[in-house]
C-alpha cells in the first residue's frame, strides 16, 4: 500500500508541473511542422485523405453506401489514431525525455503527460474533419453527443495508467517498444475501426474481452447520435480501478529507478 | 535555509551493454514473454559510482570537489540535484537546486532566442510571467540583439553558449551545483560571464564546484571533498584537501 501513495504522489506532482509539460506538448508539435507552409494542417490533412481512401474501398467491400458507413469509418480512424499513438508513444516518454530526467528532478508522470497532451493537440487537428464528414454525409446529431466528453475522460483515464506501466517498463526493456506498436498493429485489425459491431454477434469476444471496442464504443456512438453500451462503461470503469491500483503500486516500487536505467 | 544531508549514500549503477540487448530482443523474437524473467543474465555489470558517501552542508559553504575521472564527482553531484535517488543509504536536500552542468538541456534549436528563453525558463522552474520578467536581463548580458528574434540554428556555437549561459544564470537557486567554471565566448565577454558567476556563486546558499583547476577551487570554495573510487577520501579545508590529493596522484 505504501507504494500506491508513492505512486500518487508521483502522480500528482506530475500534474502539478502542468507548465512544463504543457510547453513541452505544444512545442512537439510546433517542432514537427515548422518551417512547412501549411504547418500543424498537415495533420488533418494527411488523416482526410486516409479516411477518404479507405471509405471508398471498404464501403464497396461491404457492400454499403458510403453516407451509412463514412461517418462510421471517419470517427473511429481518428479515435483510433489517439488511442493508438498514444499508447505507442507513451513507450518512449521516458527513454526521448532522458537528457531532461538526468538533470532536473522532476515527477516522472511528468513526461507521460506530455505525451498524453501531444496526442490530444494531434488529436484535436484531426476532429476537425469529423463535422465535414458529418455534414456531407448527414450523419444525425442529437444530444447523445454531450456523452462524448466523458467518454473521452474516460479513455484518456485507462490510456494514462496503461502508459505509465509501459513508460516505466520500457525504460528498462527497450523491446517493449516494439512489443508493443505490434500488439496495437493487430488490434486495429480486431477492433471495430473498419468493420462495425453490429456486423458481430453482440457477445462477440472481439467486442467483450476487447477493451479498445468499448473505448471506440463510449467515445464513438455519442458523436454518431446513439448511446454507448453500458457494458462498455462498466468494462472500462473496472478496468481503470484495477489498472490504477496495479499502475501506482508498480510505479510507486520502480519509478525511481527510471534514471538509472536510460 | 538550504541544508543538505547524505548518510551513507550509495549509488550502483547497472550497465546494460549492447550485447545484452542484443542478445535478448533475439530471445524475444523466438520466444516471447519468457525473456523478460531473463534479466540477472551475465550481460548486466553493476558498477558502484558512489560508495557510503556521508556529508553535511550548510548555509554557506562552498565546496570543491575535486578527483580523478571516474572517481564518482558527477555521480555525487547529480545525486546532490536530488537527479539519482541513492541505491542505499540517505539523502536529504532541502533548498532549490540548479544546476549547470548541461546549459543547452531543453534548447529548441529551431525556435528563436525568445522561444528558448521562455522554455528554459520553465524548465528552471519559473511560471509564464517570470519568465517574461528575465528576458530584459538575459538580452542585456548577452547582447545578442535582434540575433534573439532568429531561429537559434542560426546562432555560431559561442553565440549559442551566450544564449544558455545568460539564462541558466539569470535563475538564483539555494543549491548551486557546477561541473567546471564554465568559459565562455571571447575575451571580453567571458570576464562578464565570470563576474555573473561570481555573483551567482555568492548569493546561493550551498555551492558544489567539480573542477580539476586548482586555482578555482582555492578561488571559490572555502571546504574541498576529495573523491577516489566512488569513496569520499577526505573532507577539509581546501588546501590541506588539494596537497594530500596531489600528494597521492604523485605516487
Amino acid at each position: 500500500m505504501s507504494f500506491v501513495v508513492r505512486g500518487a504522489a508521483d502522480v500528482l506532482g506530475g500534474v502539478e508541473s502542468w507548465r512544463m509539460w504543457w510547453m513541452l506538448a505544444k512545442n512537439d508539435v510546433i517542432r514537427r511542422y515548422r518551417r512547412s507552409r501549411i504547418g500543424q494542417l498537415w495533420l488533418t490533412l494527411s488523416m482526410a485523405a486516409m479516411i477518404f481512401g479507405m471509405g471508398a474501398v471498404y464501403a464497396s467491400l461491404f457492400g454499403t453506401s458510403m453516407s451509412a458507413y463514412l461517418p462510421h469509418l471517419g470517427t473511429g480512424l481518428v479515435l483510433w489514431g489517439l488511442i493508438s499513438s498514444t499508447i505507442i508513444e507513451s513507450c518512449l516518454s521516458f527513454i526521448e525525455n532522458d537528457s531532461i530526467i538526468r538533470q532536473v528532478a522532476l515527477p516522472r508522470f511528468t513526461y507521460l503527460l506530455r505525451t498524453i497532451a501531444r496526442n490530444l493537440f494531434v488529436f484535436a487537428h484531426n476532429l476537425i474533419i469529423l463535422p465535414v464528414v458529418y455534414l456531407v454525409f448527414g450523419s444525425p446529431i442529437n444530444w447523445c453527443i454531450l456523452l462524448f466528453i466523458p467518454g473521452l475522460l474516460l479513455v484518456l483515464a485507462n490510456l494514462a495508467w496503461v502508459g505509465y506501466l509501459l513508460a516505466i517498463l520500457s525504460a528498462r526493456f527497450r523491446d517493449i517498444p516494439q512489443i508493443v506498436a505490434s500488439i496495437v498493429q493487430v488490434a486495429f485489425f480486431v477492433s471495430p475501426v473498419v468493420f462495425k459491431p453490429s456486423q458481430l454477434r453482440i457477445d462477440h469476444p472481439v467486442l467483450v474481452l476487447n477493451p479498445f471496442a468499448s473505448m471506440l464504443d463510449v467515445m464513438r456512438e455519442p458523436l454518431l447520435g446513439n448511446l454507448p453500451s453500458a457494458t462498455s462503461y462498466l468494462i472500462l470503469l473496472g478496468l481503470l480501478i484495477v489498472g490504477w491500483l496495479l499502475s501506482l503500486a508498480f510505479a510507486g516500487k520502480y519509478s525511481h529507478r527510471v534514471v538509472y536505467w536510460l | 535555509m538550504a541544508h543538505i544531508v547524505l548518510d551513507g549514500a550509495s549509488v550502483e549503477l547497472a550497465i546494460y551493454n549492447s550485447r545484452g540487448r542484443g542478445l535478448k530482443s533475439e530471445i524475444l523474437r523466438r520466444t516471447v514473454g519468457g525473456g523478460l524473467q531473463n534479466d540477472r543474465d551475465s550481460s548486466i555489470q553493476v558498477v558502484k559510482a558512489l560508495s557510503e558517501v556521508s556529508l553535511e552542508a550548510r548555509d554557506g559553504d562552498r565546496i570543491g570537489l575535486i578527483g580523478g575521472n571516474g572517481a564518482g564527482k558527477t555521480t555525487l553531484l547529480r545525486v546532490l540535484s536530488r537527479v539519482y535517488p541513492p541505491t542505499s543509504g540517505i539523502a536529504s536536500i532541502e533548498g532549490r537546486v540548479s544546476s549547470l552542468i548541461d546549459l543547452a538541456m531543453g534548447m529548441d534549436t529551431d525556435a528563436t532566442g525568445y522561444e528558448n528563453i521562455e522554455m528554459r525558463s520553465i524548465m528552471l522552474g519559473l511560471d509564464y510571467k517570470q519568465a517574461q520578467a528575465i528576458i530584459p536581463d538575459v538580452e542585456e548580458f548577452s547582447q545578442l540583439g535582434d540575433f534573439l528574434s532568429l531561429p537559434i540554428r542560426t546562432y555560431s556555437s559561442g553565440m549559442m553558449l551566450r544564449l544558455a549561459f545568460a539564462v541558466s544564470t539569470a535563475v538564483h537557486p539555494d543549491i548551486l551545483i557546477l561541473d567546471e567554471v564554465i568559459g565562455v565566448g571571447d575575451a571580453a565577454f567571458a570576464e562578464r560571464a565570470e563576474d555573473r558567476l561570481h555573483n551567482m556563486i555568492q548569493k546561493a546558499s550551498i555551492v558544489f564546484l567539480a573542477s580539476h583547476d586548482n586555482n578555482s577551487i582555492r578561488r571559490f570554495c572555502n571546504r574541498t571533498l576529495w573523491m577516489k573510487g566512488g569513496k569520499l577520501m577526505m573532507d577539509g579545508p581546501p588546501d590541506e584537501v588539494l596537497a594530500a590529493y596531489a600528494a597521492d596522484s604523485a605516487v
